[in-house]
């Protein structure tokens, strides 16, 4: 079997994500959504509900009152927070293991995953897109190809960091050269067993920019522009480093400049307490 | 005692049975001083180039920036008895991400905020591992002055 054929095999025996996650995603792109019809879709699971209902009682949230149901809940903390939450905890159960091949400690990848979910959504807002809980549930999951593929490049790593370090390869440019894919299409292969949506296969598939034509889709520029971020602030940067490569051409298409990355990196630093703060609670 | 220095935080000691350890630097900066006479080091993960940009964190933590966070550790430093033709000045970090240029390029931002400082001082670098596309870890024994680096993909050394 090829190392291809090996990675197809294991991506069909990973645990499925919870079930209640693609109508979700279907109803809160959809802006004639209410919170009811929002709270119908979460309560059908009711692993999620119970979960949700400790996480959304505990300090962290400080509610005056206990939420009793999904609907409290949703009224208490509003319908994003709420959808915003529940792909939290769907995105920790499938990344908050450690990856050894990326030298990456138990729940590094997770505090990564949604350090750039919460920037990319914060930029999301201001340049007021629609569609925000699906770049931030994207930005949370577009590394979920690293958690299948990290034993590949763990066997494969003197090779591929060689070819980073001699041949000038960006990380990903030399798991496709030895593994045969990258972790982005593994990432998107599967989303896609997952029955994620077209849109959000292509997020998780493009989310290093590899082809020059999604540097004009704003959604993908956002996810981007939010991993470059945690990158640069060293969040979730392991043996891979910062051997991406970086497309200027995409902040200027959604109009982001130098300056208003250093200003996002601040702010975010002031919240990074609160991130420690949600990942205990969530 | 180990002392973990923050994103956009300094620590400072002359407690012999202390370490001082900052954790993933990427494009921020890790500096770090030793006096090896007075017995004392300090280190600070400063995350970006100049305070200009928002003056009100600046005043909340000057450790978030260049050209506020680095006047704060020699201070210190020196309030602990330091000499300044002693001290040993180590930095790491500055990485950057590939292809990243010119004003985008905070990594190289970061260390040439360092420079200006050093420079415009006297101060001169002992050791240095800046640039490039790794992420770094770096620790301070205070008692030896022994400092660690580690870089991602390649592990850790001692200096």
């Amino acid at each position: 079997m090829t190392s291809l054929q090996v990675l197809i095999k294991e991506i069909k025996n990973l645990k499925p994500i919870p079930a209640v996650v693609i109508p979700l995603l279907d109803v809160v792109d959809d802006p004639n959504a209410s919170m009811q019809d929002i709270t119908k879709v979460i309560q059908y699971d009711p692993a999620i509900t119970a979960d949700i209902l400790r996480t959304a009682n505990s300090a962290f949230f400080g509610l005056k009152q206990p939420a009793e149901t999904i609907q409290d809940a949703a009224m208490m903390l509003g319908t994003n927070h709420l959808v915003d939450l529940v792909m939290l905890k769907i995105s920790a159960e499938v990344t908050k293991g450690p990856q050894k091949g990326y030298d990456l400690n138990a729940g590094a990848l997770w505090k990564y995953s949604v350090s750039s979910a919460l920037i990319a959504k914060q930029v999301a807002d201001q340049l007021d897109l629609p569609n925000k809980n699906s770049i931030f549930t994207a930005s949370l999951l577009k590394d979920i190809g690293k958690t299948v593929l990290d034993k590949f490049v763990q066997d494969a790593f003197e090779k591929i960091y060689n070819l980073v370090i001699n041949e000038n390869f960006s990380f990903m440019e030399a798991e496709k050269h030895i593994i045969g894919v990258n972790h982005a299409e593994l990432g998107a292969m599967i989303a896609k067993t997952w029955n994620f949506s077209p849109k959000m296969v292509k997020i998780i598939r493009n989310h290093h920019l590899t082809s020059e034509i999604m540097v004009r889709e704003k959604d993908i520029a956002v996810v981007y522009l939010s991993d470059c971020i945690c990158m640069m602030m060293g969040m979730g940067v392991g043996a891979d480093g910062l051997a991406y490569r970086f497309h200027q051409q995409a902040m200027d298409y959604i109009g982001i400049s130098a300056e208003d990355t250093l200003k996002i990196i601040a702010d975010f630093s002031c919240r990074m307490g609160e991130v420690e703060e949600l990942l205990k609670v969530a | 005692m180990e002392h973990i220095v923050g994103v956009a935080d300094m620590k400072v000691s002359n407690r012999t049975d202390d370490t001082i350890v900052t954790y993933s630097l990427g494009s921020c900066i890790g500096l770090v001083i030793y006096e090896p006479q007075v017995v004392v080091g300090g280190m600070l993960h400063y995350m970006l180039p100049s305070s200009a940009i928002d003056a009100v964190k600046a005043e909340s933590n000057p450790f978030m920036f260049a050209d506020t966070g680095i006047p704060a550790l020699f201070k210190q430093i020196y309030e602990l008895g330091a000499e300044k033709s002693r001290i040993k000045v180590f930095v790491a970090g500055g990485a950057e991400i590939m292809d990243q240029e010119g004003i985008f390029n905070l990594g190289r931002q970061n260390y040439s905020a360092l420079m200006q400082i050093l420079t415009k001082n006297n101060v001169s670098i002992w050791k240095q591992a800046v640039g490039g596309y790794s992420n770094r870890t770096v620790k301070m024994e205070v008692a030896s002055g022994n400092i660690y680096l580690k870089t991602s993909g390649l592990g850790e050394v001692r200096l």
